[in-house]
């Protein structure tokens, strides 16, 4: 089910035979598939290739161009602010990955069973997956804001905390929100993906287990783990995927602060670009992140690769 | 334009026809925030007018940003309203029109406020012209000063006299606090605390905008006199996160002594917040003097605009004695005229009298690199300002915003060679 | 997610069963409160009247409800009904053309081995590792040559071609996971493929095009940074960038209770479509996340 498989190539000499008509058959496949591509050729290709292209430039917003080479990539080596955003980005994740798919997989456990509510509880966890990430990130500086936000006046009223607790104010508290916040919003997800994987275990496999008396601890260990790497694997992507692209969290709640200790890669790019006008080192530090991204994927479906079939 | 169909219809209309034919239509761009002032100006301009202006809010804070992608694009608008302290960079990158020429034959060039004309000025020529004006002052609330002992009628001038009246003020317990800034925005900071430097005899640039001044007696004094009121809890301990969105609702809360802040609050006070008596005074310098940072936006014409001429018509109008009575001082905004500043709705309200003035006597830093020196929430100005406010490492904030700065001004100007 | 009854427990079990169940809904139900306290609190926010809205320290129960946040909204810029209308206009057209191009993608990628099926594949999927931030300006710079810049519909398909990915990887395994019997006997009966897709393997599919559609549907529907940059004029601003507008208000004051109703606006579409789809978008999930 991952993208990325191993892809046997197929032997040159099947290459010179006579076009049957089975394989012009196959070919139909191009033309359902050609829409999308074509979509994603104007809209994600195309400006990348430009994004590649720009990166070769001293690429001002406003004003005139001039063609540099790799001079973008010297730059970038040596910029500490880059270094960094990708230190704070791989914090990030390394912080919200092992929380979100702990908490998931709880969550998933708690609701895999048959019983009374079970829908409605998994509806509710689920829910803020809806809401948009730039909403749900003011909801939270509200939330949390010290003037007008409930959790320090809950707190205040309950006599826990006597001034208001500044959650913007530190680095860690500053990512502990931001990543209470993400959690919140994504976990559902990570547990409606995990349940399906969960539910996709063929029950024989739990009541042999259980003939042979094994304990629910050793059932989770010996059959619901393993056999869930796929799910893992896919839902452990898509989670990296979008931590490492993270922007809209950081920009809205922290602003990258406090003393810039928030700032991600693409909140730098973003920057780069937007306040100090400077289009093509943004451009090369994009082409970076993503080959980036790119390898660390690999790696983690490298790690994840599933042979058992059932 | 679009008449009154039904959405939809005007939607699909709207997205088939890119581009209106037929009698001009002037693309104008302003902050979000100047909605209040630029709607009813534009009102009365297509009222009165055949070509048409159409207004476009944009969010304040992706203002740069999206300009600066219409213009990469080859799409700009006709007239753009901009915080004044971004004409240098975008004149210096060869975006603006240069309206030297037109500017110049207007009678009132030089009752113009001169802070605007200087910003809007690159290599001697002109490039934008004043449009809305806004100076900083402090506000302090009369009726704590009452309750703390203090004259409500002798704001502090010095800042010892800030200091002693802070500490009175939030002896009152109860939550009231006696002085208040937004921590965590460069902005803000730019706007009330650069002018504590100004009024001390320091500066934070040179005159000429090429090097930094940092590393001086009064900007690390200003810092101290912040620091000291911050660890003897005369502020709310949420001045620290503050991004601005409390800039000035700490004050209409009530509970806040004084805080430094614009003109703009002013109308704000009066209609919303009618039960707090509240004074302007200058914002002091160290032991004398005052000074303001003459902030406001300035209006110009993007280069690559298709209608030049029509822009300039409605931007010369824009200053005439009617729009700047009528409009802007009617609703309790400052006259970009000096001229004009006596009128008879100033007359009304004496606070507007001391905000005018702080306006026309305030200052301005001069930089193509403005935005990323002091308006980023990441930049420079902003870490120096908590590392010491909030850190109490004085020497150490001033060091490092010295030599970032230096960093900073010694690349060439975005988009200039 | 039909409830099945439990198997009867032996006897002596079931004190000790009755008790973790008992716990067993105890934390579910905090959970519950945990996971909507947040929408439920700026809910509840959004209906006081504005002053007890900004409040400091927040009040915990309004005096009466009233709709006075919504009215401020109401009368935004060029009206809330306009740009309600451009986010719903551009939703719609980014689910009608997610939901078509992957429905066809899915198919050709599931059923067809044609040349370069897993090159163009990963291809598609790569595309989620950019950072859009950071193509912002070619794709203007695209979307002007095409004559489609500041029109709503050339937002629509920068949206769509975001959303294709994730839309046509779950469609080709709901693809996967229809039975190929099906197939074999519509061909033998002389279906071409378009009728084959259209009226044999659609309704299989269904509940993967609305998770496509629902997803699309938060997707456009939230988006704000996008709609800001190709977007110049601003009646056509959708209600994320509205929104922004107003959270920015005026500087130094933000209208809390117009916040809190802004933002009840963009969740409350998003929240009740789901709930309404539910049932499709969870076995559209199952069809198309596990093969």
């Amino acid at each position: 089910m991952p993208p990325v498989r191993a892809n046997t190539l197929n032997p040159p000499a099947a290459r010179s035979r006579p076009r049957s008509r089975s394989w012009w058959r196959k070919q139909v496949g191009l033309l359902f598939v050609l829409p999308s591509v074509a979509f994603t050729a104007v809209f994600f290709l195309a400006p990348l290739v430009m994004t590649a292209w720009m990166s070769l430039h001293d690429w001002p917003l406003l004003g005139a161009r001039h063609f540099t080479g790799l001079q973008n990539y010297a730059a970038l080596l040596s910029d500490g602010n880059f270094w960094s955003s990708l230190g704070f980005t791989a914090k990030y994740t390394l912080v919200v990955t092992p929380v979100l798919f702990v908490l998931a997989f709880g969550l998933a456990l708690l609701v895999k069973r048959s019983v009374r509510w079970v829908g409605l509880f998994r509806t509710a966890y689920f829910l803020p997956v809806v809401i948009g990430l730039a909403t749900s990130s003011l909801l939270w500086v509200w939330l949390l804001n010290d003037q007008v936000g409930v959790f320090n006046a809950g707190l205040a009223a309950i006599g826990v905390i006597r001034e208001p607790f500044q959650w913007l104010a530190t680095t860690g508290s500053a990512l502990t929100a931001i990543v209470v916040m993400v959690t919140w919003k994504m976990v559902g997800l990570t547990m409606l993906l995990l349940l399906i994987g969960m539910q996709a275990i063929p029950e024989e496999f739990y009541e042999a287990a259980r003939v042979d008396g094994a304990s629910p601890w050793e059932q989770l260990r010996f059959i619901t783990l393993p056999l869930m790497r796929r799910t893992f694997a896919l839902a452990l992507v898509l989670s990296v995927i979008g931590s490492f692209l993270a922007f809209d969290p950081m920009y809205i709640m922290a602003g990258g602060g406090p003393q810039n200790s928030t700032i991600t890669t693409v909140y730098w790019i973003f920057k780069a670009a937007f306040v100090q006008f400077r289009l093509g080192y943004a451009a090369s530090l994009s082409v970076v992140l993503l080959v980036i991204l790119i390898a660390v994927s690999v790696v983690q479906l490298y790690l994840l690769r599933d042979d058992t079939r059932y | 334009m679009l008449g009154r169909r039904s959405v939809t219809t005007a939607l699909a209309a709207g997205m088939l026809v890119s581009g209106a034919a037929g009698a001009k239509t002037i693309d104008f761009w302003i902050r979000a925030y100047n909605a209040g002032l630029a709607e009813p100006l534009v009102k009365a301009y297509n009222a009165s007018h055949t070509d048409q202006v159409k207004l476009n809010l944009v969010p304040n804070d992706q203002f740069v940003t999206k300009l600066g992608t219409a213009i990469a694009g080859g799409n700009p608008p006709d007239v753009i309203a901009i915080d004044l302290i971004y004409v240098p960079s975008f004149a210096a990158a060869g975006q603006m029109e240069n309206l030297t020429a037109q500017a110049k034959k207007l009678p009132f060039f030089n009752q113009l406020s001169p802070s605007h004309v200087r910003l809007a000025t690159y290599q001697n020529q002109v490039y934008a012209v004043p449009f809305s004006a806004e100076g900083s002052v402090l506000y302090y609330n009369k009726g704590l000063f009452r309750q703390a002992g203090l004259d409500p009628n002798k704001p502090p001038r010095t800042w010892t006299e800030v200091y002693n009246a802070a500490k009175k003020i939030t002896a009152l317990g109860n939550g009231v606090k006696g002085f208040y800034f937004s921590g965590a925005c460069a902005g803000c900071n730019a706007f009330t605390f650069m002018p504590l430097i100004w009024a001390s005899g320091g500066d934070v640039l040179s005159r000429d905008g090429q090097s930094a001044t940092l590393n001086t007696k009064a900007v690390k004094d200003a810092l101290g006199f912040y620091r000291r009121m911050w660890t003897e809890g005369l502020v709310p301990s949420g001045a620290q996160t503050d991004n601005g969105a409390n800039f000035i609702n700490a004050f209409t809360s009530g509970k806040i002594g004084m805080t430094g802040s614009g003109a703009f609050a002013i109308s704000l006070l009066k209609s919303k917040f009618k039960n707090i008596d509240f004074g302007i005074a200058y914002l002091p310098g160290q032991t004398s003097g005052w000074s303001s940072f003459a902030g406001g936006d300035s209006i110009g014409i993007p280069k690559g605009s298709k209608n030049v001429k029509e822009a300039w018509d409605f931007i010369q109008w824009t200053l005439s004695p009617q729009v700047q009575t009528e409009i802007l001082a009617k609703n309790d905004t400052i006259p970009v005229r000096a001229d004009l500043a006596q009128n008879k709705y100033s007359k009304t309200e004496p606070r507007f009298v001391t905000t005018s003035t702080a306006m026309a006597k305030g200052r301005t830093p001069y930089s193509v690199h403005y935005n990323e020196l002091f308006n980023d929430a990441n930049g420079p100005w902003l870490s120096m300002f908590q590392r010491a406010v909030f850190k109490g490492e004085i020497d150490q904030a001033v060091t490092e915003a010295q030599s970032r700065f230096t960093q900073i001004l010694s690349t060439p100007a975005p988009g200039a060679r | 997610m039909r409830a099945h009854p439990l198997p009867a427990h032996p006897l002596p079990r079931r004190r000790r069963a009755a008790t973790v169940n008992t716990l067993y809904y105890a934390l579910c139900v905090l959970l519950v409160a945990v996971f909507l306290f947040p929408i439920l609190w700026s809910a509840l926010t959004s209906l006081k009247p504005p002053s007890e809205a900004a409040a400091t320290p927040p009040t915990l129960w309004p005096s009466h409800l009233v709709l006075d946040n919504y009215a401020t909204l109401a009368g935004y810029g060029a009206g809330l009904v306009r740009y309600v209308g451009n986010s719903l206009l551009v939703a719609v057209i980014t689910i009608v053309l997610t939901s078509i191009l992957s429905l066809l993608g899915g198919y050709g990628f599931s059923r067809f081995q044609f040349v370069g099926r897993n090159v163009l594949f990963v291809v598609m999927l790569a595309t989620l590792m950019i950072p859009f931030q950071s193509i912002l300006t070619p794709l203007y710079l695209i979307l002007r040559a095409i004559h489609l810049q500041d029109t709503l519909l050339g937002l629509a398909l920068v949206y769509t071609t975001f959303q294709l990915p994730f839309a046509i990887f779950v469609m080709r395994n709901s693809f996967d996971s229809v039975p190929r019997e099906i197939e074999e006997a519509a061909l033998i009966d002389g279906c071409s493929s378009v009728t084959l897709l259209t009226r044999v393997m659609f309704p299989v599919v269904l509940p993967g095009v609305v998770t496509v559609a629902l997803f699309a549907f938060f997707g456009s529907w939230n988006e704000f940074l996008a709609a800001l940059i190709f977007l110049n004029d601003s009646d056509k601003y959708t209600l994320p960038v509205m929104l922004l507008n107003v959270q920015s208000g005026l500087y130094g004051s933000v209208d809390w209770g117009a916040v809190q109703a802004g933002m009840m606006l963009s969740m409350l579409p998003c929240i009740a479509l789901f709930l309404f789809l539910q049932r499709y978008y969870l076995s559209g999930l199952t069809q198309g996340a596990v093969k």
